[in-house]
């Protein structure tokens, strides 16, 4: 089955209730398996710029690379990671080159679906989480002060709560000549939920009410993606939404890009 | 900046910033903050810098470090926190420490430990992913005070039972026939259809995709079942 008819995929954006406009952009590829969640960071307007910019490169970039070459489970990944220095050093250079847009930058959370698996990368605070047989998990670990400060033992889990490191990041494109852009992968199960989101979401929404809306609601994926947006909104709405839910429908192996079907069913009978 | 406000018996000492990444409190002279009172442990308590959070530990000490009248081993300082060290009092004085969720913009700032740099990739991801285990949730859970309702059974699978509705969301009705959501706001409760055909009823009247908000005494037809809405009086 062709990825675009195994995977559901809905997205939504919100710029939440404080502020005035969105500075995260989504971005889609069904045919590709592709997802992403950019959350901009500095100056006026200038975050818009560089999460619309990370989106435009890394999905340009992935489609070219990915059409390229013939995708094999180790250089997804590496393609993950190569478009996104792609786009880190056009950021960073568009951020040197003009005042208004100096210090902008971008979080990024991607996600590739091919041959049964999902690959992906994440940069800053926007998460990729699965929900598999009913349990929430949290597949990124955030690049952020507070994640450090808990990962230190510095303070415990219950104390993050009442921290005021929420909104600061230890990595994002853009910010330095070289980005430090995690990837991996991991092989897909049928009925598996992937929600790629900004911190807006989950710096309003707990974990365990995120799991309960994907669980209870998953029989209607969009109605799902609006229920998490509005119940950030109902605790406060602080900061732009984003999420990109994504459910698995059906195994998706790679066919060859010989000839597909009817040359393997050939060969197999010759 | 963070101050602190030195007191004893309610008369004001001094006032000592806190300036530096550590910042000792106790009765050795070398401790930024020098109490000489046998009420107070050598090495009482030390205030950690880590980017916006003060952190307070308490370092063993004899009668304990007590926080808006709580003992604490570590706390992480709100602007206004009352700390006990023996005899004396220090008042936290820092504005941009309030509780609560802050919509400062996100900025970038160097790790804590500077990690090796330059790497990315599934051998960082590998070492990483044992240390903290789970997301850090600095999610509250806001809806503690939204209005607060429930549920009575009527016909089917809750007859005769009465929920409460304490959580943010709750579906009823069957599974891949008919379901519908009901969630708790900040202005109340309202329902709205997940999925089948049929639309669910509310007072015999179908409902949509839009959200509808809930009437004490509704009485909802889904999946087979009949409930009766209900709002608890607020306190």
């Amino acid at each position: 089955m062709s990825v675009r008819s195994a995977l559901e995929i809905t997205t939504i954006t919100d710029p939440g209730i404080v502020r005035s406009f969105n500075e995260d952009t989504i971005a889609t590829e069904p045919d590709l398996g592709l997802a992403l969640v950019a959350d901009g960071m500095g100056g006026y307007k200038a975050g818009d710029v560089a999460s619309g910019m990370a989106a435009t490169i890394m999905v340009s970039e992935l489609k070219r690379q990915l059409r390229e070459t013939t995708p094999t489970e180790n250089n997804i990944t590496e393609i993950l990671i190569s478009s996104a220095n792609r786009a880190n050093r056009a950021i960073y250079q568009a951020a040197q080159a003009s005042p208004q847009h100096h210090g902008m930058g971008t979080t990024l959370v991607a996600a590739v679906f091919h041959d049964n698996r999902l690959h992906y990368s994440h940069i800053g605070d926007s998460r990729l989480y699965r929900l598999r047989r009913g349990k929430l998990k949290v597949l990124t670990q955030d690049h952020s002060i507070l994640h450090e400060q808990v990962a230190l033992g510095l303070i415990s889990n219950d104390d993050a709560k009442t921290s005021h490191n929420r909104n600061l990041v230890t990595r994002a494109l853009g910010v330095e000549a070289q980005s430090q852009c995690e990837a991996q992968s991991l092989v897909v199960e049928q009925g598996d939920i992937y929600l790629l989101c900004s911190d807006g979401l989950n710096d309003m929404v707990d974990d365990a009410n995120i799991e309960l809306a994907m669980n209870a609601l998953q029989a209607n994926l969009p109605l799902t993606a609006r229920q998490l947006v509005m119940m950030a909104n109902d605790n406060g709405g602080h900061d732009n939404i984003s999420a990109i839910l994504i459910k698995v429908l059906a195994p998706f192996p790679a066919i060859e890009a010989s000839g597909g079907m009817l040359s393997r069913l050939f060969g197999w009978l010759k | 900046m963070a101050k602190l406000v030195l007191s004893l018996d309610g008369n004001v000492l001094g006032y000592h910033f806190l300036e530096k990444e550590r910042f000792g409190i106790g009765r050795k002279p070398s401790n930024e903050l020098h109490i000489d009172d046998s009420s107070v442990s050598k090495e009482h308590a030390v205030i950690v810098t880590v980017g916006n959070d003060q952190i307070l530990e308490d370092l063993g000490s004899t009668n304990g470090t007590l926080v808006n009248g709580i003992k604490i081993k570590k706390h992480i300082l709100q602007n206004n926190d009352a700390i006990d060290i023996g005899r004396y009092q220090l008042r936290y004085i820092n504005q941009k420490a309030r509780p609560g969720v802050d919509s400062d913009r996100t900025i970038m700032m160097m790790p804590v430990m500077n990690p090796r740099r330059g790497e990315g990739r599934s051998e960082t991801s590998a070492q990483t992913s044992g240390q903290a285990g789970a997301a850090v949730s600095v999610a509250r859970a806001a809806n503690d005070i939204f209005p607060l309702g429930g549920i009575q059974g009527l016909e089917g699978p809750h007859a005769g039972q009465t929920l409460e509705l304490n959580r943010p969301l709750a579906t009823f009705g069957k599974e891949g026939i008919q379901v519908a959501v009901i969630n708790r706001r900040p202005h109340g409760y309202s329902i709205t259809r997940v999925e089948g055909k049929k639309q669910p009823l509310v007072n015999g009247l179908a409902i949509s995709e839009e959200a509808q908000l809930l009437q004490d005494g509704d009485q909802i037809e889904v999946g087979g079942e009949i409930l009766r809405f209900f709002l608890k009086k607020q306190a």
